[in-house]
């Protein structure tokens, strides 16, 4: 079998030289899917003749000497809760089986616009409600690292597909870690944009305020490529941000001189946070103050409220962005039977949606329903707004905010599903980027135990170029990111 | 009604805005056509679809807002609304909740008592239509049609100030005159632009608790909701009357048999849980924006009016009259600058035009003739080149054809008898031609004049100015 | 004491057109009731005078011009339908009772 692709950085260096054709990437990628997803399961579908239609198509584009972007013939995977025209997208939902989309995402038509080939679409947690990818009704994706353990969600799917070198990039959304936190367990590089400076048209909503589309690859300066491609304004999406991107690559100097970083205190209260993930993290805020960034401790007060408002707010948005699976305009509709139409839309979303959809569904409801409007969900965005004066505060001290990704390693399939909390606290340390609308990127900075460890570095809204220029310094100075699976 | 109980109506109307694409998504909005011919994948709540706020929509919707004097706000937010229904693709529907577009306004009706009275205006906002659902007779399904789904609406909310049905009809055409008159809306009742909903209550006179309510839902022409709402406070009173208690309950109205029906009864209020739409930034309005809109709005319907019976010097009950549409208002006006006496054409309009209008059921739009066509018809009226019979008769092809009115005087061969001397000789000729009546006349009976004067019309073929030849017969038979 | 009862949890089912088993119930009530414990800390924090977030950006209304765009063919709009008729969807027939709540 071949080798695991390499960065987009590479690639894209070889196909301009003629080292290699888009062609022969998209069957390098369909060689490695076939060889390692049935045991992986990290996808959901394939477009294997049009992958290499289109990677013709790119070939053909450069002998003639015209290349749309870096990303021109490169092999990339899209989580199946990102729409494309003409193809499925089902959310790893039954309630979607046989949905196929009739317009392309924004994100979708700007990679297709810059030449990138999407081989397949990924698994996901069901809605992209979950940390472990365990919630898909097509069963888990495992971890490349260990196929006993979870690879993390809700994009799991994408996660796996980087880091066991399928593709060299794939796309995943991200409402409360759900980028970072399986980059982290997977040792992949992954990125949560600012909100808003990406957009959301296509994108399966889970939770309006808070859901990012982002990148996942091998290293900061790919996402920075991948990261060009799809951010700035969309006028499809009334919260896409006005400013158009920057060339984030250009921000990749190498130099965090100047730069204060920020050591959350708080991350130090999370019990349950191994003593290796605690080692790993110091260890890498330790190799940013040797590059020459400053350290000082900052405090966010209303870290540990987090979870409480996110999962109050997310399932709030959520009960209500899942009531147009109703079985009548398209997706699964129950069989007919008595009660007429309310029976009907009871019964068809009762088999449609998994346990935990249903679940957050119920919560979101009840968040919102009369008498307890206040007390929840009027109440969780108050604390909201308290996290992002917390986060003002702290950044008026540092430019950039360290942090663990997650509180331990990847996790053993099966290991959290009986206890309600269990998952929802490991998202501790990434749901605050959510709520403030940060961005946020993990990066993988070693083992605990064989097992990768990742730390988030987090800026102020509209800094990803820092954030990107934080990542890619440490990353031209340590080589975690260039460990692989055992395999 | 007896008269211990005091009659509360307050009156909900959903109207659609006069724009060509929805409020959240650029399908066109259209009327009639097959099923889901005018949607998107925003219209369809499509999995990844958002919604795209319409400009045009707000400026409608403030026009409406300012023309019911109510205080726009500088920030409003859109809520949604959820619920489930095959007609609400998203199954939550946009609107506004706790932050309304508008709040505070009112309007002035004239009561039947004959007066004019204020009627509060609770607030207006913003939100976007349901789809359609048709059912066929004996069809065991539904048919959805998403066509409708997204058009753009204000929502009025009336305070409970009204206190009969007929007070309710006179809320609403003055509303629907508001909403015209600042090109909003075309409020046509009957395509569905209007729709009321009414909210009725009795309480004992001198109690200023209102009692329970019910509301009556789907009246799609103002004469059905005068009717509805009759009949559901003569059911109320008598309830009551009979020591019973109301039923909150939702009720429709069969016009053809005059009676109401029992929808819904409403056990608990619906729970809609309601927040800020988050795929949606707040409407932020700035001052500048609203006094441009402002400043842009016409002359309204009753600075018209006192501008007619002040400037113009029309009577109250006239310059009322001619207000009741824009266009109509603007007609009339153009036209009276044009010929310069506004009494005299206003009496035109008044009797004239409006009557044209009335028979073939029109409105002022459906006129073709320019008000400066107008003008000259009655310029050649008042010259004496036409008779104003002549005139009227042929007012109604001028109207809906338009044309020029002294071209089509000349080609009917209608050109009034004024040349004296014809007109002398008719007038001689008659005369000579009846004896008798110049006798009768000449021994007292008034009478015979008139006779006389249908003679000579008669024999100039209408075509003479009545007022010439009575002036001149009477001359004539004096010198006898 | 619990935070919430069966009859909520039947409630908010309907609400959210969810059927659910009594066995299912059950459990959606536990879990609920673990959920809101844990949320409840929330009730210490002081929020007295706080705005609650409605939107994180700052911004003024994105709108649109009122100008016509691209339609979804007709067919392709119930391409996805479980069950049309032409170019309608189509559902068992609805009562007027079963509107709204």
């Amino acid at each position: 079998m071949s080798e695991p692709l390499e960065t987009v950085g590479e690639l894209a260096a070889r196909l301009a030289a003629g080292a290699t054709s888009a062609r022969a990437l998209v069957e390098r990628s369909f060689e490695r899917l076939d060889a390692l997803d049935p045991a992986l399961h990290a996808f959901l579908f394939t477009r294997r003749e049009a992958a290499l239609a289109e990677a013709d198509a790119s070939d053909a584009r450069r002998a003639r000497g015209e290349r749309r972007s870096p990303l021109d013939g490169i092999p990339v995977a899209l989580k199946d809760n990102i729409v494309q025209a003409g193809e499925p997208a089902s959310c790893a939902s039954r309630i979607l089986a046989g949905y196929v989309s009739p317009f392309d995402a924004t994100v979708v038509a700007r990679l297709r616009a810059a030449g990138a080939v999407i081989v397949g679409r990924t698994n996901l947690d069901e809605f992209a409600m979950g940390s472990s990818t365990e919630n898909s009704c097509a069963g888990p994706t495992r971890n490349p690292w260990d196929p006993s353990r979870s690879p993390g969600g809700s994009s799991g799917g994408s996660a796996a597909a980087v880091a066991a070198g399928i593709v060299p990039a794939a796309f995943g959304s991200d409402t409360g870690g759900s980028i970072r936190q399986p980059a982290a367990l997977c040792g992949v590089v992954g990125m949560k944009p600012t909100y808003g400076r990406v957009s959301r048209f296509g994108l399966i909503a889970f939770a309006s305020s808070l859901d990012q589309i982002g990148p996942f690859a091998r290293t900061a300066a790919d996402c920075a490529l991948l990261l060009e491609a799809i951010a700035g304004h969309d006028p499809h999406d009334s919260t896409s941000l006005p400013e158009p991107a920057p060339d984030f690559s250009r921000a990749l100097t190498g130099d965090v001189s100047g730069l204060t970083l920020g050591v959350l205190r708080e991350a130090d209260d999370q019990s349950g946070m191994t003593p290796g993930v605690h080692a790993r993290v110091s260890e890498a805020v330790a190799e940013l103050e040797r590059a020459g960034a400053k350290v000082r401790e900052v405090s966010l007060p209303h870290t540990r409220f987090g979870i409480a408002a996110y999962y109050l707010i997310a399932t709030a948005e959520a009960s209500s962005n899942l009531a147009r699976y109703d079985g009548v305009r398209y997706g699964r509709r129950a069989a007919d039977g008595a009660g007429g139409i309310t029976a009907l839309y009871e019964r068809t979303r009762a088999e449609g949606f998994g346990a935990e959809v249903k679940r957050r569904i119920l919560l979101g409801t009840y968040v919102l329903s009369a008498g307890y409007y206040d007390a929840y969900y009027r109440k969780a965005q108050q604390v909201r707004t308290l996290l992002r004066r917390d986060f003002d505060a702290a950044f008026e001290a540092c430019d950039a905010i360290v942090l663990p990704t997650t509180p331990e390693a990847a996790f053993r399939l099966g290991e959290k599903s009986s206890d309600p909390l269990a998952l929802y606290l490991a998202d501790v340390f990434t749901v605050s980027a959510n709520l403030a609308g940060l961005p946020g990127v993990s990066i993988p900075c070693g083992l605990d135990a064989g097992l990768p460890v990742g730390f988030q570095i987090l800026g102020r809204p509209l800094e990803d170029a820092t954030v990107l220029r934080i990542a890619d310094a440490y990353q031209r100075r340590t080589e975690h990111h260039l460990a692989r699976p055992p395999r | 009604m007896s008269a211990e109980f005091e009659t509360v109506i307050g009156l909900e109307v959903h109207c659609q805005l006069r724009t060509r694409t929805k409020l959240f998504s650029a399908a066109d909005v259209s009327y009639g056509d097959a099923p889901n011919h005018h949607v998107t994948a925003v219209c369809l709540a499509l999995p990844g679809a958002l919604p795209v706020l319409n400009d045009a929509a707000v400026e409608l919707a403030a026009r409406a807002a300012l023309v019911t004097h109510c205080k726009l706000h500088g920030l409003s937010v859109f809520a949604r609304k959820n619920y489930f229904y095959p007609d609400l693709p998203k199954g939550y529907q946009i609107s506004q909740y706790e932050e309304p577009l508008a709040t505070g306004g009112w309007l002035e009706i004239d009561t039947p008592a004959g007066g004019a009275r204020r009627i509060g205006i609770t607030r207006i906002h913003m939100e976007e239509d349901a789809g359609k659902s048709l059912h066929e007779a004996g069809d065991p399904e539904t048919q959805i049609d998403l066509n409708r789904a997204g058009v753009p609406l204000v929502e009025i909310v009336s305070e409970p100030d009204l206190r009969s049905p007929e007070e309710a009809g006179a809320y609403l055409r003055k509303l629907r005159q508001l909403l015209r008159w600042v090109e909003a809306s075309d409020a046509d009742m009957e395509k569905g632009q209007l729709r009321c909903d009414a909210n009725v209550s009795l309480r004992p006179r001198g109690e200023t608790r209102l009692g329970t309510r019910t509301e009556i839902k789907n009246l799609n022409s103002f004469r059905f909701v005068e009717a509805a709402i009759r009949a559901e406070v003569a059911r109320q009173a008598e309830v009551l009357g009979g020591g019973g208690r109301i039923q909150q309950a939702t009720l429709g109205f069969e016009p053809e048999r005059g009676r109401l029906f029992v929808m819904r009864l409403k056990e608990n209020a619906d729970d809609y849980r309601y927040f800020p739409d988050p795929d949606l930034i707040p409407l932020r309005l700035s001052e500048e924006r609203i006094e441009h809109i402002r400043a842009a709005l016409p002359e309204l319907p009753d600075e018209r009016e006192r501008r007619f019976s002040g400037e113009l010097g029309l009577a109250a009950a006239d310059a009322r009259t001619l207000v009741a549409s824009r266009a109509l208002a603007d007609w009339f006006e153009s036209a009276a600058r044009a010929h310069g006496n506004a009494k005299h054409v206003a009496n035109w309009v008044l009797r004239d035009v409006l009557a044209a209008l009335k028979e073939r059921d029109a409105e002022l739009e459906a006129v073709r003739l320019a008000p400066e066509g107008f003008a000259a018809l009655l310029r050649l009226v008042d010259a004496g080149r036409v008779t104003a019979r002549s005139a009227r008769s042929l007012l109604g092809e001028l109207l809906f054809a338009g044309g020029d009115p002294e071209a089509l005087v000349r080609e009917r061969g209608l050109e009034a008898v004024s040349d004296a001397g014809a007109l002398e000789a008719a007038v001689e000729e008659v005369l000579a031609a009846n004896a008798k009546a110049v006798a009768s006349f000449a021994a007292g009976d008034a009478k015979s004049l008139n006779f006389l004067m249908g003679q000579v019309m008669r024999r100039t073929g209408g075509k003479a100015d009545p007022a010439r030849v009575r002036e001149l017969l009477a001359e004539r038979l004096a010198r006898r | 004491m619990s935070r919430i009862s069966r009859a909520e949890v039947e409630r908010i089912a309907h609400l959210a057109r969810l059927r659910l088993e009594p066995a299912e119930a059950d459990e959606a009530r536990r879990r609920l009731e673990a959920i809101l414990d844990y949320v409840a800390q929330l009730e210490a924090v002081d929020t007295r005078g706080v705005q609650a977030t409605t939107s994180v950006i700052p911004l003024a209304t994105p709108t649109r011009d009122d100008v016509p765009g691209e339609l979804l063919a007709p067919e392709v709009a119930v391409a996805n339908a479980p069950s049309a008729r032409g170019s309608a969807f189509t559902v068992p027939r609805v009562l007027d009772d079963e509107a709204e709540g």
